[in-house]
């Protein structure tokens, strides 16, 4: 099977758990596992030729412009990577199906799985950086939804988010890292980059490289000092943590050094930050393990030390070392997995995991004794079982190590290291099932069922079968992926048990007899232990997060405090800046145009557009008035389109402008009549100030634009000349939209349709809890007029309705070759049916309605696309279109163009999204005029509130009726705010005096 | 026959005109809402629809088609118009003119505008009232 569709295969059937759980767990684990055996039987089909020293290649370009190719590779250290991920991934779906609970989302859980799976998967068989990353990074999003994936434990949202935050930080630094890596070796493919290995050591860049990757890499793989976020992350299901912290992404950082390790290893500084941050890891991590109560802590801890013991091999750049930590990674992942699973089996059927409370589980569950005993023997390194062998082979190494000219501290921190890891496999295995049998626990614990123990049983297996026979059971995988880690040419040792009286046998005897003694000791080192003062992760995390978000908010508070008169004044600043800085360094030349004479039309026009907007300086804290004073503008600024011979345009702005008065109407409805004065009077001069500068400055770029030919020949010169040859279009307006500039428009519809789900989105969020109940006690702020639906309206509206309807369909029908098409006739029709809302109420309306308006939305994306992706039939780019001319008897010749389908879907989404976005509006405004009532099934939404309509008097409106000169509004805004005042006064006041009371 | 085609659509273009202007003087100069809505009705009637004419007389005697638009604008007012007047109407009662200052209207009750839960659409947006529970209830 190609190695792109082994990566592809688990992202592919990612879905099928979610959808079958609905026909029970065992269907949706069944899918999983066979999705998983299918990858699996494809990857194996693939090892004659990667044992045999191939390697297996799928190369798609995708953006080759980038360097980013779709280039996947088996070889031998990819081939290790994805047997153990999806044989591990396997044996977990079997396990998770049991030990999920029937209260867990499974499908949920299957779907997550098998997303991370595949992430983990295209890691180790990406052969291109670039597609490395982006896989890197799925693996920690997919990562934050299974570790969180207990929703209601807050351990569990926090550990994912630290998780999250720690790998993703990492992911950042590998990013930086891996594109100067494919700078110096001028490709981003991985085979190539791996040739050069030299242009690469001695580049300027490799230490900042090597540092930003190796950052990536230890977050991944949780090397102190990120080795916090690991055990935090415990707080998962078990599976999760038996598969993601100890199997596979925790090693994806060792994967990614094994990876580099032909072309970064070997240097000092490779060797002294690799080798040193594994060894104090490997030595921390493993003291803590110690004194964890907790098993699952325990065993956290115990893997970022055995993490550790890996990163320090890989760290020594030799060949052995290398040998060392390939075959390492496959027996931890063989006895971590398993000891996992046990961990979780005694949580499962005991209640409790603490170390403390469980005791005696020998007796009680004997199969989970016997495998949990298997592994942690193994874990402690006693012969006979796979982890002696990798042991040894780290202590033999760790021997012949010297540090900073130093020949004995590697070799006795490494043996310190063997003995504290010894201690704690040991207390594993002795207080967990040795001991009285302890009589306290939630559950009184037995064997699980036959499913449930099979997957650890197996591991076990495998465990004891590599530590007898290592070089029939293991050998050739770890020869291939020990080739593929140094750069190929390497021959194996044979692999035993007995190397003869070496000094790591020594050192081995040592940890061991060691382990033991201190195990003895346990106690009293525990007091110790929990008497001493320790560094504690999580809050100094906390603190850290906490001050970043105080330092991000305290600056996006003063960029954006909500204030919109604060945007605009940032915004004008910056592009009267911006001008400034162009017109002093740009050059401008002679006048080469006349102005062209001016009439009387326009200066009528220049004079309303004027005066309104002056008008909606002066009386803007009237809001009513305000809006009436925009219509102006906008109807005044239509009728200068249809003077300059823009009907597209006018006819555009027209509509827009009835749409935006309803939608602002809705809005304001909600919003105090009267806006009132806050601002400072310097802070009004400046504001007025900047805004008198900025538009003399704009005014004198559009005059300098209007007296000067342009530099160069523009664009609408081709538009012209081809709309109708090209396109089969007279007008050149909708010709730009739905064909030349279509993808565009494109967007613009996906857009639109998206920001009116939002809209709707956020209406319905305020719809809900309790802001609904605010909009329940909202109440006009002045007083409402009677007879809500004037039947001389609702008369003229259903008779317009239908020709307005007619009206939409003719200007969508003409727009290819005269002024219309699919944006105008959608307002059209949108305004159309608002006025039916407005006349006939929205309750009444819609109940008629039978089209949801998501579905318009939807339906206008998709009609849109379709037209669009035809073109792609006739081996033409997406949205090219045709067109061709049609003659039916009884009819003119007539044209034919797919545009029109195009149009069609700028229609529909063009009415889905202005409706909804109306309807959403309204539906608060609804709300807010209904009141509620306590009923059988507790309280619901009245029809009505009654006093809501109650009619508030005239005098108390914020109008007072005897004002007749426009400055009442400024003196109503004065008054409102002195009266607000006087209560914000009135309040401290009461507050200072009730202060003492309590 | 050109000149008195001329002169007619002159004629009715003057007149149009008048009216519009009228219209306008009487929007400035009447005194109160209530007999300043009379003023634009004048322009949107008879200058219009004086100038309407003109339009339609000048295509089918000068282009040599004739048009129906102006017909359609005609219809367009007609419903319009009327609406407006009535709005602006309702509008102007409720907020300068108290129940105790109106005449007695006809029939029971108050005023519609002045009369909170007052629906004059009432009979016509109940007749599906049935249906609706129904789907609601879907």
């Amino acid at each position: 099977m190609s190695p792109a569709l082994i990566a592809a295969l688990p992202f592919l059937g990612a879905a099928l758990p979610s959808i079958l759980i609905r026909t029970g767990r065992n269907n949706a684990a069944a899918v999983s596992a066979l999705i998983t055996g299918l990858a699996l039987l494809g990857l194996l089909l693939n090892l004659p030729t990667v044992l045999a020293g191939g390697v297996v290649e799928t190369r798609i370009d995708w953006l080759p412009w980038l360097g980013l190719n779709v280039n996947f590779w088996i070889d031998g250290l990819g081939m290790l990577f994805a047997t153990l991920i999806l044989g591990i991934g396997l044996l977990i779906i079997l396990y998770a199906r049991y030990y999920l609970s029937n209260r867990d989302p499974v499908g949920q859980f299957y779907t997550y799985l098998l997303l991370f799976q595949g992430a983990m998967v295209g890691i180790v068989l990406s052969d291109n950086i670039l597609l490395l990353l982006i896989f890197w990074e799925l693996t920690s999003l997919s990562s934050f939804l299974l570790i969180g994936y207990w929703k209601h434990l807050p351990e569990g949202r926090q550990g994912a988010r630290m998780a999250l935050t720690v790998t993703g930080m990492g992911g950042l630094s590998m990013i930086a890292g891996m594109l100067i890596l494919g700078h110096i070796a001028g490709s981003y493919d991985i085979s190539e980059i791996l040739k050069h290995k030299d242009a690469i050591q001695a580049s300027p860049l490799y230490l900042p490289a090597l540092l930003l990757i190796l950052g990536g890499a230890f977050t991944k793989s949780a090397q102190f000092p990120f080795h916090f976020w690991l055990p935090h992350a415990m707080s998962a299901p078990t599976p999760v943590s038996a598969y993601l912290h100890s199997a596979t992404m925790v090693k994806a950082g060792l994967f990614l050094m094994a990876r580099m390790w032909p072309v970064l290893s070997g240097t000092p500084e490779w060797f002294y930050i690799v080798a040193s941050v594994g060894l104090i890891t490997m030595l921390l991590a493993a003291l803590i393990a110690i004194f964890k109560h907790d098993m699952k802590a325990l065993l956290a801890f115990s893997t970022v030390s055995h993490l550790g013991l890996i990163t320090f091999m890989l760290g020594l750049g030799t060949e052995a070392g290398a040998l060392a930590a390939v075959f390492h990674i496959i027996n931890h992942a063989t006895f971590k997995a398993a000891l996992f699973m046990s961990a979780g089996i005694v949580d499962h059927e005991a209640g409790t995991r603490d170390l403390t409370r469980v005791s005696g589980l020998r007796k009680l569950m004997p199969i989970t004794f016997a495998i949990a005993t298997i592994a942690a023997l193994s874990m402690a390194g006693i012969p006979l079982f796979n982890g002696f062998l990798s042991k040894e082979m780290m202590l033999e190494a760790a021997f012949h190590t010297s540090w900073l000219h130093n020949e004995w501290l590697v070799p006795a921190l490494a043996t310190l290291a063997a003995l504290f890891s010894a201690t704690y496999a040991f207390r594993f295995i002795s207080h967990a099932f040795f001991g009285p049998v302890s009589t306290d626990l939630p559950k009184t614990p037995h064997d699980p069922k036959f499913g449930m123990w099979l997957s650890p049983a197996f591991l076990a297996v495998l465990v004891v079968a590599i530590g007898l026979f290592p070089m029939v059971i293991a050998g050739p995988y770890v020869q291939m992926a020990t080739n593929a880690v140094v750069g190929g040419g390497y021959h194996m040792h044979e692999l035993k048990i007995w190397h003869g009286v070496t000094p790591a046998l020594f050192m081995s005897i040592i940890a061991v007899v060691g382990g033991l003694a201190f195990l003895a000791a346990h106690a009293p080192f525990q007091k110790i232990w929990d008497a001493m003062p320790r560094p504690e992760a999580k809050v100094m995390f906390d603190w850290v997060i906490a001050r970043a978000q105080a330092l991000s908010d305290w600056v996006t508070q003063g960029l954006h405090n909500g204030s919109m008169a604060r945007y605009l004044m940032l915004f004008t600043v910056a592009s009267v800046g911006a001008g400034l800085y162009a017109f002093s360094t740009g050059m401008i030349g002679a006048p080469t145009r006349e102005l062209t004479p001016v009439n009387g039309a326009a200066i009528v026009a220049w004079i309303l557009v004027l005066s309104a907007t002056l008008c909606i300086v002066a009386f803007h804290h009237n809001r009513i008035l305000a809006l009436v004073m925009i219509g102006i503008v906008g109807l005044t600024v239509s009728i200068s389109f249809i003077y300059l011979s823009a009907p597209d345009l006018a006819l555009t702005q027209i509509s827009v402008e009835v749409v935006t008065t309803v939608l602002m109407l809705l809005a304001l409805n909600f919003l105090p009549k009267v806006t009132q004065i806050e601002s400072s009077r310097f802070k009004i001069s400046f504001d007025v100030a900047l805004s008198v500068f900025a538009g003399a400055a704009v005014t004198g770029l559009i005059y300098a634009l209007l007296t000067r030919d342009f530099a160069f020949p523009t664009m609408s010169g081709y538009m012209l000349d081809n709309s109708y040859n090209l396109a089969g279009g007279d007008n050149v307006v909708n010709v730009i939209l739905v064909d030349f500039r279509g993808y565009d428009t494109y967007g613009e519809v996906t857009v639109l349709g998206i920001a009116a789900l939002v809209i709707f989105a956020l209406t319905e969020a305020l719809l809900q809890g309790a802001s609904s109940r605010k909009l329940i006690a909202w109440r006009p702020d002045v007083a409402r007029g009677g007879d809500k639906h004037p039947l001389m309206l609702l008369v003229v509206t259903r008779v317009m309705m239908p020709i307005a309807l007619v009206v939409g369909l003719y200007i969508f029908l003409r727009g290819h070759n005269q002024p219309g098409g699919g944006f105008i006739a959608g307002l059209v029709v949108a305004i159309a049916l608002v006025t039916q809302y407005m006349a006939s109420g929205f309750a009444w309306t819609q109940a008629r309605q039978k089209v949801y308006y998501h579905v318009l939305i939807a339906a206008g994306v998709l009609v849109a696309g379709i037209t669009g992706a035809g073109a792609l039939f006739n081996d033409m780019p997406f949205l090219t279109s045709d067109f061709g001319y049609v003659k039916l008897p009884g009819l003119d010749k007539f044209e034919l163009a797919t545009a029109a389908g195009f149009d069609l879907g700028v229609f529909l989404g063009v009415v889905g999204s202005v409706m909804l976005a109306l309807g959403g509006l309204s539906r608060l405004a609804r709300r807010a005029a209904m009141g509620e009532q306590e009923g059988e099934n507790g309280p619901h939404i009245a029809a009505e509130k009654p006093e809501a309509r109650v009619l508030a008097p005239l005098a108390a409106g914020p109008y007072p009726p005897e004002a007749k000169v426009p400055r009442r509004w400024w003196k109503t805004a004065r008054a409102a705010k002195e009266a607000t005042q006087a209560e914000i006064a009135a309040i401290h006041e009461n507050k200072k005096n009730h202060g003492g009371d309590h | 026959m050109e000149l008195l085609w001329d002169i007619v659509i002159s004629a009715l273009l003057v007149i149009g005109g008048i009216f519009g202007f009228v219209g306008s003087l009487g929007l400035v100069k009447l005194p109160d809402p209530m007999t300043r809505l009379h003023a634009p009705t004048k322009s949107a009637t008879l200058g219009v629809g004086a100038i309407l004419i003109a339009s339609m007389l000048w295509f089918a005697t000068k282009q040599g088609h004739i048009t129906l638009h102006e017909l359609m604008v005609t219809v367009f007012i007609f419903l319009t118009a009327p609406i407006t007047a009535h709005f602006i109407s309702k509008a102007n009662i409720f907020r300068d003119w108290p129940a105790e200052t109106l005449p007695e209207p006809a029939g029971e009750g108050e005023w519609a505008v002045h009369q909170a839960d007052a629906d004059t659409s009432e009979g016509e947006l109940a007749v599906k009232k049935e249906t609706e529970a129904a789907r609601e209830e879907d």
